[in-house]
């Protein structure tokens, strides 16, 4: 798998069982960006998930709802204060 | 005023009372437009014939008592990710070399269905995945870059060579240029605006929107645009609805949202100056500020790139083996870097985003809505590919062009940017306005308000 200390060659083995053959003289460009790559995502390995799933759709009808249902709350709190 | 200076709805009021012609004003800014191309290079193509003809039978329609709407007989310009029927959709890529569409996407046939007419198809970034659209330059100072991707829509409308434009905002596509050349741009809500027919850069982060010279032109675009589509898989069913926001200025009781982290954080202090005092004039116009803490910042990078990268490897998996020296150098070496990203890096980013957009949504019950910078600095000059901050850090221009800009895609909620003044050099800066899903309306009354009291700048020079 990539990793921070990415070689050219290693980044060549992960592009070819990727499918994408590449080129000598692109191996050492391409492990450079891909070490960078790896060192921003990489931050996201110090989340803790829990039972987080992944936001495969974007529900934006659902948070408008939940806006919806939330100022209803807040109106009705209102009111009995 | 010459027809091409006049805003679109300064353009369509005189047309509707046929105080002035669709012929008059496609011809008055096709002429405009030939004037600023050889300098700023906003056009990947025009076609000067088919915008007559266009505009010679909004003429007759209107002429007959046939007047469409606030679009009829408007010249705008399509980014070039945008499928026109008949035309090519070149995305800025020698990879599509004869590309030709078959068809109108969603957005070019609900426009040409308001009898909108079109000059051209305005320079992107290749394939949208860079921050500058290097063809283009700015329409303030053509030493600059125009910013991206949607750069030629942005300098286009900025210079008066098209009333209004669509872009594509990834990362901030549409709100950069926009700042960047003292433009209105809006990102709608996910969903909002069908992206059928429109080339992607990352499914999950792609939006369609309008750029435009003033905040009451962007909704009128809008209310064009937005409608359920089938044919896009995020398209929301929402009923369409009209944007307009009313002539008023009053702000009373709306609760505007000061970030107290990361929007000023590395900010040009022009930018933040120019900003900060155009939330002084929202609260002057009777808006109560409210400081807010931007949640996971720290993951707002991280989530975006590993959403954004392994999506834009995957569109262009078949391209980037049969043809990888068609690609540009910056685009080429993240498309095959990205096919290093395992599916464990795409999945966190994911899981990422479902935290990060429950973190805005308790954020936004707080207030109705968040101003910021949109962009942390002006337009760069072209070739620069840094920025130094005042504490010494350096920042990618893209990496900064981008960082207020993101969060926005990630979450999905809308965001408008709209011009609140210019830099020592004369370069404009834009603030960003954030609202809650499918908040256009407070975005759009909030920026009107604003440029009702400091009316938009006018055209940058021809040259």
């Amino acid at each position: 798998m990539p990793t921070s200390d990415l070689s050219p060659a290693q980044a060549a083995h992960w592009a070819a069982r990727a499918g994408l053959p590449l080129l000598p003289d692109r191996h050492a460009a391409v492990a450079a960006t891909a070490r960078h790559i790896h060192s921003v995502v990489a931050t996201l390995r110090e989340l803790e998930f829990g039972d987080v799933p992944p936001a495969l759709t974007y529900q934006a009808e659902l948070a408008y709802q939940a806006e919806l249902t939330h100022q209803a709350e807040q109106d009705q709190h209102d009111a009995a204060v | 005023m010459q027809p091409y200076e006049m805003s679109l709805a300064e353009a369509s009021d005189a047309l509707r009372t046929r105080r002035l012609s669709p012929v008059e004003l496609t011809d008055s800014v096709l002429e405009r437009a030939g004037r600023t191309e050889p300098h700023l290079h906003a056009y990947a193509s025009i076609d000067a014939e088919r915008a007559r003809d266009a505009a010679r039978l909004a003429e007759r329609d209107i002429t007959a008592g046939r007047h469409r709407g606030p679009l009829h007989g408007i010249p705008m310009g399509l980014k070039d990710l945008i499928d026109v029927a008949g035309a090519a959709t070149s995305a800025g890529s020698r990879v599509r070399d004869g590309h030709h569409a078959h068809s109108d996407s969603t957005v070019a046939a609900r426009l040409a269905a308001d009898g909108a007419v079109l000059v051209g198809k305005t320079h992107t970034h290749e394939f949208a995945y860079g921050l500058t659209t290097p063809q283009t330059h700015n329409a303030w100072d053509p030493a600059r870059v125009a910013g991206g991707s949607s750069g030629g829509s942005a300098v286009a409308v900025a210079s008066g060579a098209a009333t209004f434009a669509l872009g594509t905002d990834t990362g901030g596509s549409i709100r950069v240029p926009a700042a960047l050349n003292g433009v209105v741009g809006l990102k709608p809500t996910y969903g909002l605006v069908p992206r059928h027919g429109v080339t992607s850069l990352s499914w999950s982060l792609d939006h369609v929107g309008p750029l435009t010279r003033t905040v009451e032109d962007a909704a009128l675009v809008l209310t064009a645009l937005t409608g359920h589509d089938p044919r896009d898989p995020a398209s929301l069913a929402t009923p369409r609805a009209d944007y307009r926001p009313a002539a008023r200025t009053e702000l009373t009781g709306l609760r505007v949202g000061i970030p107290r982290t990361y929007y000023f954080d590395h900010t040009d202090p022009a930018v933040e100056a120019a900003v900060r005092h155009a939330i002084d004039e929202l609260q002057a116009l009777g808006a109560h500020l409210v400081e807010v803490d931007i949640p996971m910042t720290r993951y707002v990078q991280a989530t975006h790139w590993g959403l954004m990268v392994p999506e834009a490897t995957a569109y262009h998996e078949r391209t980037l083996r049969t043809a990888p020296h068609l690609y540009q150098d910056d685009v080429r070496i993240l498309l095959e870097a990205g096919e290093l990203m395992t599916a464990g890096d795409y999945l966190r980013a994911q899981r990422s985003r479902t935290l990060m957009r429950d973190a805005w949504s308790r954020m936004l019950r707080e207030v109705d809505l968040v101003a910021a910078p949109a962009v942390p600095a002006t337009a760069v000059t072209a070739g620069q590919e840094t920025i130094t901050w005042p504490d010494g850090t350096t920042e990618s221009v893209p990496d900064a062009y981008v960082r207020l800009s993101s969060p926005a895609n990630i979450t999905g909620v809308p965001a408008l940017t709209v011009p609140v003044g210019q830099d020592a050099a004369g370069l404009p800066i834009g603030m960003q306005l954030l609202g809650r899903p499918l908040g256009e309306d407070v975005l759009l009354r909030v920026g009107h308000a604003y440029e009702l009291t400091h009316p938009a700048r006018g055209l940058a020079p021809a040259a």
